[in-house]
């Protein structure tokens, strides 16, 4: 019986091979679907996890997530300087460290920060951490290597922008890979963005005033003026980094500030930035705002307090996993429209088969009935066609998983290196049960022609 | 199955009256006559019977009933101690696998299979193990009926090898009965002739019955006894 299968499903193997590519594709479509949306969902969610607690001014909580976890630049509002002074003396805390958006290296992010980050964020894989003004540390997906130098550039990848030549960093570590967006990241000393920036609106306004924070008041105003050019993000850094310098201008900044005036008038000497980083610039109630803060509680209730505490006029909180599980609540039609679609062309792949099954078996029905006549019961009939769809049905589920495995990878890994978000694929006990329940309705639709070959009557069926 | 081994369903041989036939008629909707209308028939067992008669004279309707591919509506069709008007489909299709070997005019061959795998196929399909020494048998036979190449794939052979073929599958399983339904039909004179003489040699050799139904007047000429319908009706 299975050579006759065989021999059957060779004579017509060109048919039988586009019944199982059609199978195998909409089971694919559906599978890519599904891996997909789940991948995404984890990978995000990991990538979340990565911070227990967010902390930036009042407005969208969306945008306070997508900036400070998965590093898309937005327009966020900046926090008061003494809110990150105040949350690192919190004993609930176990650190705090600002997310500050600086500019780009070669489409990688340039984040300002401290040196609590490089370790909450898992600690290093090669190198040391930042310790001077001129030093980063980078991702594990950064296409650069230790020792390596680089000028930051304005704006992002494709958009127009000038290079700051007049700051120069230099490689000094390597995070471990965190499957996070962090993994693409140049982490830099906060101190260090914020001087850049000061620098950088001391070019926009073209004066040279003593003291950089109210100069840097005038620069903003012009900058605002001409919002061509800066993208967003910097804008509002801007203008968060003068309200602070306006009100509380300190020595420290001035004097980091002057440091890079001196940087600017004598172009290539990188003394200005040879400065070590300083703890308590942070820890001063007057230091510039930020347009984010992630926070690690010590525990549990203490990530709810903070959370309660930090919801202020002034200061929003957020859980960045909460934030996502909501974020996917409003996108569940999509997925739900997405499924359907893929149900749906399953289905259709599903009736066009039986259709095609179907009208073979009516135009078998002579081989069929002489198989009758020749004395095969009418079970070795059913089993024979049952087996023949059952056999290509299952094939092409089988070979559609595959695929839609491969294909979720494909798309995986092309999403992580433009994201850096890994996407982990993969399936879970209830994928089986779905492929185990697909080729059970497979069987069962099988059976329809199957039975129809059954119940034919071998003479008629002879007669033609 | 050991050659010797006697059959307990369908004596071969010794009994006088092997098929008896009784009051059968057979309708078919949207025809007024019956299709076919036979009172009484007897065959010995051994016997070699030509059914003749014009198209549509009721030759294939009468070997369906005789086959039990067609459930016998009215009458009694007994074929040794079975009556196959009592039998369910299922049984009739046991019964004919173990005693009815077919010949058919458009041979019936499955092409994608060689010679010797078409003269296995039913014994495939009806049990899930060839019995032993089958395998043998039907190279026996295709060497009998003249066919060298036993692995020759079915589709690359002349109509005279394939109807041939079909010969050595009817006798695969030593049915008591054999059944040729116009056999000579579809081939030209000598290929017929030779189909012809095989399957007189081949029901002797065995003893089983032989009934052929054709309108071909030479292969009629070589059978003992003949039966003439016309219309259904059984013509003495
Ligand atoms: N399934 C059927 N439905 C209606 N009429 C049928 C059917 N099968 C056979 N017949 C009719 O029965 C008669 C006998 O047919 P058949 O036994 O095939 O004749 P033969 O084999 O001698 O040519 C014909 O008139 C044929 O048209
Ligand atoms: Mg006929």
């Amino acid at each position: 019986m299975l050579r006759f299968i065989a021999a059957d499903l060779r004579r017509q193997w060109a048919g039988a091979l586009a019944i199982l590519l059609l199978v195998a594709l909409a089971t694919a479509l559906g599978v890519v679907v599904t891996l997909q949306e789940r991948a995404l969902r984890l990978g995000s969610a990991r990538a979340a996890d990565a911070f227990d607690l967010v902390v930036g001014a009042p407005g969208s909580e969306t945008q306070l997530v997508l900036s400070s976890v998965f590093l898309q630049a937005a327009p966020l509002p900046l926090l008061p300087g003494t809110v990150l002074a105040g949350l690192i003396a919190d004993p609930r805390v176990t650190w705090a460290a600002p997310v500050g958006f600086g500019d780009f290296i070669e489409g990688y992010p340039i984040v300002g920060t401290t040196p609590v980050l490089v370790e909450g964020m898992g600690g290093l894989a090669q190198g040391r951490g930042f310790a001077r003004l001129g030093e980063a540390v980078i991702g594990a997906n950064v296409g650069m290597r230790l020792g390596d130098h680089f000028h930051p550039q304005h704006g992002r990848v494709g958009e127009p922008g000038g290079t700051h030549t007049e700051i120069t960093y230099h490689v000094v570590g390597r995070l471990a890979p965190t499957g996070t967006p962090w993994d693409r990241a140049v982490l830099v000393p906060i101190e260090t963005v914020w001087l850049a920036h000061h620098h950088d609106e001391a070019d926009a306004a073209g004066a040279a005033a003593t003291n950089p924070f109210l100069r840097n008041a005038h620069a903003d105003a012009a900058h605002e003026g001409d919002a061509q050019e800066a993208e967003p993000l910097n804008d509002e850094a801007h203008s968060g980094e003068t309200h602070g310098s306006e009100t509380h201008g300190s020595e420290t900044h001035g004097s980091e500030t002057h440091g890079s005036e001196t940087l600017e008038g004598e172009a290539g000497q990188p003394d200005a930035l040879d400065a070590p980083i300083r703890a308590d610039s942070l820890t001063d109630p007057h230091a510039p705002g930020v347009p984010a803060i992630v926070v690690k509680p010590r525990s549990i209730a203490d990530a709810y307090k903070l959370r309660q505490a930090y919801r202020t006029d002034h200061t929003w909180a957020v859980f960045p996993g909460e934030v996502l599980t909501r974020l996917y609540g409003t996108l569940g039609d999509v997925r739900l429209v997405l499924s359907l679609v893929a149900s749906g062309a399953q289905a259709l792949v599903g009736a066009a088969i039986l259709l095609v099954v179907t009208i073979h078996v009516v135009q078998r029905r002579r081989q069929i009935g002489a198989l009758r006549a020749l004395g095969a019961p009418r079970l070795a009939i059913f089993a024979i066609v049952w087996g023949e769809v059952a056999l290509i049905a299952a094939g092409g589920l089988a070979a559609g998983f595959a695929l839609g495995y491969g294909g979720a990878l494909a798309l995986s890994s092309a999403f992580s290196t433009a994201s850096g978000v890994s996407l982990p694929v993969a399936f879970v006990p209830g994928d089986l049960a779905r492929l185990a329940g697909l080729v059970l309705a497979a069987a069962i639709v099988a059976s329809l022609p199957a039975v129809l070959a059954y119940r034919q009557s071998p003479a008629a069926a002879l007669r033609g | 199955m050991p050659p010797d081994t006697p059959r307990s369903d369908a004596p071969r041989s010794g009994a006088p009256r092997f098929l008896r036939l009784r009051a059968v008629e057979q309708r078919f909707p949207g025809l007024d006559m019956p299709a076919l209308a036979i009172a009484a028939l007897d065959i010995a067992a051994g016997e070699q019977v030509a059914v003749m008669g014009p198209s549509g004279s009721g030759k294939t309707t009468l070997i369906n009933l005789l086959t039990g591919l067609e459930r016998v509506g009215q009458g009694s069709l007994i074929w040794g101690d079975t009556d196959l008007a009592t039998l369910s489909e299922g049984a009739r299709d046991r019964w004919r696998a173990a005693n009815v070997g077919l010949v058919m005019q458009d041979f019936h061959l499955f092409p994608g299979l060689s010679a010797l795998e078409n003269v296995l196929l039913p014994q495939r399909l009806a049990r899930l193990v060839l019995p032993a020494g089958a395998q043998a048998e039907a190279g026996r036979l295709l060497a009998r009926v003249g066919i060298e190449r036993q692995g020759q794939a079915i589709e690359t052979m002349s109509r005279g090898q394939m109807q041939r073929v079909a010969v050595a599958r009817a006798l695969a399983v030593r049915p008591a009965i054999i059944v040729a339904d116009e056999p000579t039909a579809s081939l030209d004179a000598d290929s017929g002739a030779a189909v012809a003489q095989l399957l007189l040699e081949l029901a002797g050799e065995s003893g089983a019955t032989l009934l052929v139904a054709t309108h071909d007047a030479a292969l009629v000429a070589r059978l003992p006894r003949v039966l003439r319908l016309e219309s259904g009706r059984l013509k003495d």
